[in-house]
């Protein structure tokens, strides 16, 4: 790269990373903001300010840690970060051992009406929960999973094991049939050759629908607010705005905080595994 | 038969020294490691759990999330576990967002299943069909403290089918929260909405706008009734029949939705169309309003962000007159509803009743917002409410006692003069109030047609729950 298109690249990219930055800086500073601070509309919301409205960018002095203490003492975000941690962690597993074999089967198997019968799959991931919650509210009284972790359990997959098997679906259509052919004159089984040659090369596709399955368990807001009431038993799509907002008042603070938090593990998660997470998403695009 | 039974008693008495040595080593054993764990057990050793037994299981509660959080801590730590105590009851009691309730609601009613009581932020007329009818506890509770309050009865009570449906556990005033600095600044009085009017204007050129919400939200329902009511512009009548196409019904609707433009285009800017039940408390907290209709979370939370000056500022006011009379909703009415599906419809029966006997608690520890549907309840009734608010001690001294004013004199229940029928609460839900007003507003419909739209959507909404024999 010359430095010409080094300095147009940073250019470009500078000012859209400081863009999409800018919601976690906003949130992080208001986390730490007293009251008083925060109503004053006088008062700059970008840094901390003394009740003259003079700035502070020495927040140690004019900020306040209650607001976090209040988050992690007098509510149950605590749990509801270890809830969001077992549905997701337990609808990822489920997910997997589903969608797996599944879109392994239509891409490798199925023949002619694969393509069709991956589409016809993706299309029940298009439902909208907002229909679909009130018949399932049913489903999981009658199975006795009412209030309880495992409704969730059951009812996420229904929307991550379509995708999931429609993305790995793509995924595999691009790894050539040769590799597991070879194995397979080699006289290995069919789920032997999928074990050792198949997955170790998918393993893109594989995070990706890790991270993908995980991040729409933590964005589900209407199964998870109807099958679970209890604070207690809630994830945080649900515990954040039931405990938070109070009649009609926001506590602001607390909020801020309470979606920081768990956005900084993921938002590192998809760093970490980007360039794997692309390539899993565009696997299946140029076949 | 008696042969067998003895034959039984012979084998089961067949004990011989070393059994018995053997058996009380190991239950001794059993007592001793496990005894920690007797609270869970079936319960053979050990005193009973609770004193009483008149009642026992569980009792699920699913109320809103109070905008007071210690009073949702008093209720649930304190109050709730005493009761839970004294009855042999273990209570849990949930809280959710008041703008869920209604969908978390629906879910409960389509499974059949959730929890035993189910509070609503306002009268839940459309689900009484699912609800058992609270007639004796009412009259349970008013031989024991007195009449209920207007305001409740007219919100629970179905002449139709001559019962009540859901049991009226609060509602709260709706009183009027303005800056008092910025309203001597620009000579704005709130005595009458003529005055609001002529006055909204120069508080906008003060870059202090009037906040009157004509959006998809609770708190535009509640106001802008208010408003047809101050007209003279009534949706229904006594029989709960739609009469606001017609007559005097018609004219004083017209009119309140010519103030409200005028009010609209002279004093607020359009992001009142696209508000929800917090936003005129966020806009009023960030110093921009001068003037909002809400219960008394604006001015407690005011006082909560530690802003003196603001907090100070705050005065409270009755709902201004209009040309007919000064009449205003409740703005929260809390009611209770005993599922039909309910798994402990005595503990919720004796629950609602108890916690009516005695308010006083759930008056203070509310910081005033909840007022007892039996006035009484509190004992002393008004007086002795007026007495407790006018203790408070924020500035200026006394600015609470105004709330009684406001609940004794000015206070009516959504669907006034009539009752809060299926009709108002599918015509609430629908809000098809602050639409009918935002459309003249925004200048899409003259007065006159949108009443006119307005009373058709209602009779047909009228004739739906008319053919369900509820109305």
């Amino acid at each position: 790269m010359t430095r010409r298109q080094t300095i147009v690249t940073y250019l470009v990219v500078v000012p859209f990373a400081i863009f999409l930055a800018f919601p976690f800086f906003f949130a992080l500073i208001t986390t730490f903001k007293t009251n008083l601070d925060l109503a004053n509309v006088q008062h700059s919301p970008y840094t901390y300010n003394d009740l003259a409205g003079k700035l502070h960018w020495d927040f140690w002095n004019y900020a306040t840690f209650e607001h976090v203490r209040f988050l992690f003492e007098d509510t149950n975000y605590p749990t509801w970060l270890l809830n969001t941690a077992i549905v997701g962690g337990a609808v990822v597993a489920i997910t997997l051992l589903l969608a797996l074999p599944a879109g392994y089967a239509l891409a490798r198997l199925a023949g002619s009406w694969g393509q069709g019968a991956g589409v016809a799959i993706f299309l029940v991931y298009l439902v909208p929960p907002t229909l679909l919650f009130l018949p399932l509210s049913r489903l999981v009284t009658q199975l006795g999973l009412k209030d309880s972790l495992w409704a969730l359990i059951l009812v996420y997959p229904s929307f991550t094991v379509p995708f999931a098997t429609w993305l790995l679906m793509g995924f595999f259509k691009t790894i050539p049939p040769e590799l597991e052919e070879a194995a397979l004159m080699d006289g290995a089984s069919r789920l032997k050759a999928l074990r050792l040659i198949v997955l170790p090369v998918s393993l893109p596709g594989i995070l990706t629908v890790v991270i993908f399955a995980f991040s729409l368990c933590v964005n589900e807001f209407i199964y998870a607010f109807t099958f679970i009431s209890s604070s207690e038993q809630r994830t945080i799509s649900a515990g954040i705005p039931n405990d938070l907002i109070r009649g009609d008042v926001f506590f602001w603070q607390s909020l801020m905080a309470a979606t920081l938090i768990p956005a900084i593990p993921l938002a590192l998660l998809y760093n970490a595994f980007l360039d794997r997470f692309i390539k899993g998403f565009t696997g299946g695009a140029f076949r | 038969m008696a042969d067998a039974a003895d034959e039984v008693a012979r084998a089961g008495s067949a004990l011989t020294r070393s059994d018995l040595l053997r058996k009380g080593t190991a239950a001794a054993f059993a007592v001793s490691m496990f005894g920690g764990l007797s609270d869970r057990a079936l319960g053979v050793y050990g005193p009973l759990k609770f004193a009483k037994k008149e009642l026992s299981g569980e009792l699920r509660i699913m109320t809103w999330a109070h905008f007071v959080p210690a009073y949702d801590k008093w209720l649930d730590g304190t109050y709730a576990k005493q009761w839970g105590e004294a009855n042999d009851v273990e209570v849990k009691i949930d809280h959710i967002n008041n703008a869920l309730l209604y969908g978390q609601g629906a879910a409960e009613v389509a499974a059949q299943s959730g929890h035993d009581l189910f509070w609503f932020i306002s009268p839940p007329a459309s689900f009484q069909k699912q609800a058992i009818p609270v007639t004796d506890l009412v009259q349970e509770v008013s031989k024991k403290v007195g009449r209920m309050a207007r305001v409740a009865r007219k919100s629970t009570y179905n002449p139709k089918t001559k019962q009540f449906y859901g049991f009226p556990e609060t509602y709260a005033p709706d009183p009027v929260q303005y800056r008092r600095s910025m309203l001597q600044q620009a000579g704005v009085s709130l005595r009458t909405w003529d005055d609001v009017r002529q006055g909204a204007a120069k508080l906008k050129q003060l870059g202090h706008p009037v906040g009157l919400g004509m959006s998809n939200e609770i708190d535009s329902n509640m106001l802008l009734t208010s408003l047809l009511y101050c007209y003279g512009g009534y949706i229904q009548n006594e029989d709960n029949r739609i009469v606001i196409g017609q007559g005097a019904n018609r004219r004083g609707a017209i009119q309140a939705l010519q103030v409200m433009k005028e009010i609209y285009t002279n004093g607020m800017s359009d992001e009142v169309f696209a508000w929800t039940a917090a936003s005129n408390n966020q806009a009023f907290l960030a110093g921009r309003l001068s003037v909002a209709l809400n219960a008394i979370s604006i001015v407690r939370s005011a006082e909560d962000s530690g802003n003196q000056a603001l907090s100070d500022d705050t005065w409270l006011a009755s709902i201004p007159r209009g040309p007919v009379q000064r009449l205003g909703n409740e703005h929260v009415m809390g009611v209770y509803l005993i599922w039909k599906f309910a798994k402990n419809k005595e503990a919720a029966q004796k629950y609602v009743v108890d916690q009516m006997l005695a308010y006083e608690d759930h008056f203070v520890q509310s910081k005033f917002y909840n007022f007892p549907p039996w006035t009484n309840s509190v004992e002393g009734g008004f007086k002795t409410i007026r007495s407790l608010a006018t203790k408070d001690p924020h500035k200026p001294k006394g600015k609470y006692s105004i709330l009684t004013t406001i609940a004794e004199k000015y206070t009516t229940n959504p669907g006034h003069p009539g009752n809060s029928t299926p009709v108002m609460d599918e015509i609430y839900n629908t809000f098809l109030i602050p639409q009918m007003f935002a459309q003249v507003a925004q200048g899409k419909s003259s007065p006159a047609d949108a009443v006119s739209a307005f009373a058709t959507k209602a009779q047909q909404i009228y004739r739906k729950w008319h053919n369900q024999k509820l109305v």
